[in-house]
This record gives structure tokens, C-alpha cells and sequence, in this order.
């Protein structure tokens, strides 16, 4: 899976898990502190974005990104090692 | 006799939700006209999943969406239920105008979320690294004070207190506590959901206390409290919330509770204990400063179990009660369980203010000799002092005692 079909799903899980921001556009320069999600659903995305993509990592190893763009670059290097 | 300087406790505000619906209205309606609300349960959760069961009992339409979708996707089925009884409760008695750090909440129940916490095993099973964050607090039965003091303005203290059955009575007589020794202004009394799976129901059937064998497949006839032919109790999805304030600075609400007591019997299971029953009823009356003459109406436990029954019938006999006009409330609406209580407190008080008394369903044959049953329909009754009872396994035995806004001079 490329890198931009797991930017597309964790943005998938930022709609589902935070509702409200249903209709607000969101790339991957965004952070999710700055979207306003708290950490237990930030947890949330994360996990629900390694299980749609297969990956079972410990949570500490998706520590480190700055913004979901990183984020899925590195799941995707994850995912390239599995 | 009651303290001088112990200041009246009256309810001022009620929120209710029941298989007869949300709100108050529906709730008082459905009981006068004895509404059958019975049906086989078919909650997700409910039924053993290999087709061994068809436990009856009483479901209640979904809650209205009061909380950000947000919120409310993380937020359990008793939780969202709690949410709307007490933006029920709130209004009417108006505690935008409290100031929060004067307020509190005693939710009433433990173990309240068991059938999704059976449902997330099951969910779960063979991808056990994706249970989300959330779970790690939405199993504890704090999470209904999480989420009840972080959507209404209370912020003087939030606890929960397990009683078994008597949890909403529990929680009613702590309430009461805190206004009276000036913790806090007003105080929520919410008696939890208790969402049963089908494991506790066959763990309540095992136990010989839920029916009912006798009219398998006939939901309607099955809840029969005092019937010669009851079997058993049957659950009943039901939650409520009683704000209580000091009389003084909040007028007199729906009525006054002016006696309250809760005694352990020893018994560690569900046996009745009728020296226990006594004992709270006694304890109760010596605190409102009254007599068994002076009590005109009873809101018995009655769940509808044989020796539970019975052992409520002769307390209330040995009580000297047989003049007092007897209604059942869960043989309309089931056992609500952690509810109980607080729901049939609530019941009571509507039929206080509105003046009628509810019929017992299904008491077709009455034991003899009787109490003063409400068979048929709506009794016109206007209560001046009535008695709720409530009693939980593990021994635990509660009777509250109230006084309508008209009921006299006791007490004061």
C-alpha cells in the first residue's frame, strides 16, 4: 500500500472517531493536537488505522511523528518491513 | 424522634426513563393505565448466543441524543440513559442556578455495564491488541460520574455506591446525608441502569430468583408480585434521577423525606430477612417522628419471587400496615436492579402529586390474609405519608418514609 492510501485511511479515522470534524478539511501538514483531539483519541486513530492496515506494533513505536503526514510515512516504512 | 435542627430533605426535581419511555409523563401514564411493556429481551447481549434462552423482561426505546456524537460514540447505553434522566431532573429543578461546587451526585449501582463489557470480550476475541484506549474507563461504573460531571455543571463530589437492588435507595438515603451535614446544596440521587447479559440472567435463573417457567412465552402474564402464581422477578430496564435539596431554600417539592433507613440483615445471599425488614421499616418511622397508623400507602420491593413475597407480606403485616394501600411498581416496569429504588421513589412521588395510586399487574390471587392491594386500576388516593422499601441481596434492607407537601405537621 502506498504511502498516500495510509495518509487517506488515518484521515479516515480522524473523521470517525472525531465526528465534528466531519466536514473540516484535513491534510497531512495537520497535527492532531491542532485539530483539538485529545490523547486518549488520538490513541484511538492510531490504533484503528494499524489494525485497518494489519500491523500489529506496539503503541511507543508510533510515537515521533509531528503530524498525520508523518505519521503515515512512517507506518508506511512499518509496513514495508512486515 | 426527628432532630430540631436537622434541616427537611425534599425532592425537587425528577428525571425517569422506563420501558414506558423518557420523561416523567409516559412514566406516570403507563402505570396508571398498567401498561404491558413485556416482551422477550432482544438487546444484543441479552440471549445465549447457542438459542438456549428467551429470558422476558421489559427494554426501553433508545434515549434521546443529547450529547455531542463526539461524546456519545464512547459513551455506554446506561450512561447515555443517566445523561437524559438528569438533564430531566436538572431542569425541572433548576440548578443552572446552583452553584456547582455546591452540588453533588450519588449514583446508585455497581457492576453496571456488564453486557457491553461481555459484548467487547466477544468483539474482541482474536484481536486483542486493538481494544481501544477508551475501554480502559468506560468499564468502570465511575465513567456515569465522569460523564454526567463533565456534561451538567457539579463539581462538589461524584460517587458511585453499590447496594444490590436497594443501590437507588442507597443512593437517596446518601444524598439526603450530604445536604443534611452541609456538604453540598443540592444533590443528585441517580439510580444506574443496570444492563444485565444473559449470563447474569442465567446466573439470577440458576440462582431459582428470576421467572418465569410458568408462563414461558407470555411475557405480559409472567411478572406477577404477590399473585399466588409468581415465580420469580423479571428484569426490566429502567434509571432515574432525584434532585434533593434542603426545604428551606428550595420550597417543597414533591414531598418530604423525612425518615430514612438502611440495616444489614446477614445474609450473604438473596434471602429475605424479615427482622432486618422490620428493623428498617422501625428505624425509618422512629426517625419521621411516626406510627404505622400514620402510613397510608406502601411502594413495596415486591419483585415477584415466591419467598421474597411473602416474607414482604408478613413484615408488613407484623408492621401493623394492613390499612395502607399496597402497589407493586415492578410489575409494571420489571426490576430495574441498581435502579430500583430511585425509579419507585419516583414513582411514588408522581403519584403523590398526581393523586392516584397504580394498579399491581397480574395480582389475580391474592394471598390471604391480604394487605390492602390496588388491583384493577388506578386508586384515587390522595397519600399523605407513605413508605418505599427496597432490599438488596447481600442482606441489605432499606425503607424510606415520606410526607407529601400537604401531609401535616410531623417533622417540623
Amino acid at each position: 500500500m502506498d504511502r498516500d492510501s495510509i495518509l487517506a485511511i488515518v484521515i479516515g479515522q480522524v473523521r470517525e472517531v472525531v465526528p465534528d470534524l466531519e466536514a473540516q478539511p484535513i491534510s497531512g501538514g495537520d497535527a492532531m493536537a491542532d485539530l483539538g483531539i485529545n490523547s486518549i483519541e488520538r490513541s484511538e486513530i492510531v490504533m484503528n488505522t494499524l489494525e485497518a492496515l494489519g500491523l500489529d506494533l506496539p503503541m511507543v513505536q508510533t510515537h515521533g511523528p509531528r503530524n498525520l503526514g508523518e505519521l503515515a510515512d512512517l507506518l508506511h516504512a512499518k509496513l514495508k518491513r512486515t | 424522634m426527628p432532630s430540631l435542627s436537622a434541616p427537611e430533605i425534599v425532592v425537587t426535581g425528577i428525571g425517569v426513563a422506563s420501558g414506558l419511555g423518557h420523561g416523567k409523563a409516559s412514566l406516570l401514564d403507563g402505570l396508571l393505565a398498567g401498561r404491558d411493556v413485556f416482551s422477550v429481551l432482544s438487546r444484543p447481549g441479552r440471549q445465549a448466543p447457542d438459542g438456549r434462552t428467551a429470558f422476558m423482561g421489559v427494554e426501553m426505546p433508545d434515549p434521546p441524543d443529547l450529547l455531542p456524537k463526539r461524546v456519545a460514540r464512547t459513551a455506554g447505553f446506561g450512561a447515555r440513559v443517566a445523561i437524559s434522566v438528569l438533564d430531566e431532573a436538572w431542569r425541572e429543578a433548576g440548578l443552572d442556578d446552583v452553584d456547582p461546587t455546591r452540588i453533588g451526585l450519588v449514583v446508585g449501582g455497581s457492576n453496571l455495564f456488564s453486557r457491553e463489557q461481555l459484548l467487547a470480550v466477544r468483539d474482541y476475541a482474536g484481536r486483542l491488541a486493538f481494544v481501544p484506549p477508551r475501554h480502559g474507563h468506560v468499564f468502570m461504573d465511575s465513567d456515569v460520574c465522569g460523564l454526567c460531571t463533565a456534561s451538567f455543571a457539579i463539581r462538589g463530589f461524584a460517587n458511585t455506591v453499590g447496594a444490590a437492588s436497594a443501590s437507588g435507595a442507597v443512593a437517596v438515603i446518601l444524598a439526603a446525608e450530604a445536604l443534611r451535614g452541609g456538604r453540598v446544596d443540592a444533590c443528585v440521587a441517580l439510580g444506574a441502569l443496570q444492563d444485565v447479559s444473559y449470563v447474569d440472567l442465567l446466573g439470577f435463573r440458576a440462582l431459582g430468583a428470576l421467572g418465569s417457567e410458568r408462563f414461558d412465552g407470555q411475557p405480559g402474564r409472567a411478572c406477577r408480585p404477590f399473585d399466588a402464581a409468581h415465580d420469580g422477578f423479571l428484569f426490566g430496564e429502567s434509571c432515574a434521577a432525584l434532585v434533593l435539596r434542603r426545604a428551606g431554600e428550595a420550597g417543597p417539592g414533591y414531598g418530604a423525606l423525612i425518615g430514612a433507613a438502611q440495616v444489614a440483615d446477614g445474609q450473604r445471599g438473596p434471602e429475605p430477612s424479615p427482622e432486618g425488614q422490620k428493623r428498617a421499616i422501625a428505624l425509618a418511622l422512629a426517625e419521621a417522628g411516626l406510627g404505622a397508623a400514620d402510613i397510608d400507602h406502601v411502594n413495596a420491593h415486591a419483585t415477584g419471587t415466591p419467598k421474597g413475597d411473602e416474607t414482604e407480606r408478613e413484615t408488613l403485616l407484623a408492621m401493623g400496615l394492613e390499612h395502607a394501600w399496597v402497589n407493586a411498581t415492578k410489575s409494571i416496569l420489571g426490576h430495574g436492579l441498581a435502579a430500583a429504588g430511585a425509579v419507585e421513589l419516583a414513582t411514588l412521588l408522581l403519584q403523590m402529586r398526581g393523586g392516584r395510586l397504580h394498579p399491581i399487574r397480574n395480582l389475580e390471587n391474592p394471598p390471604e390474609p391480604g394487605l390492602r392491594w390496588v388491583i384493577g386500576g388506578p386508586q384515587p388516593h390522595r397519600i399523605r405519608h407513605a413508605l418505599k422499601l427496597s432490599f438488596g441481596f447481600g442482606g441489605i434492607d432499606t425503607a424510606l418514609v415520606v410526607r407529601s407537601p400537604e401531609g401535616g405537621n410531623h417533622g417540623l
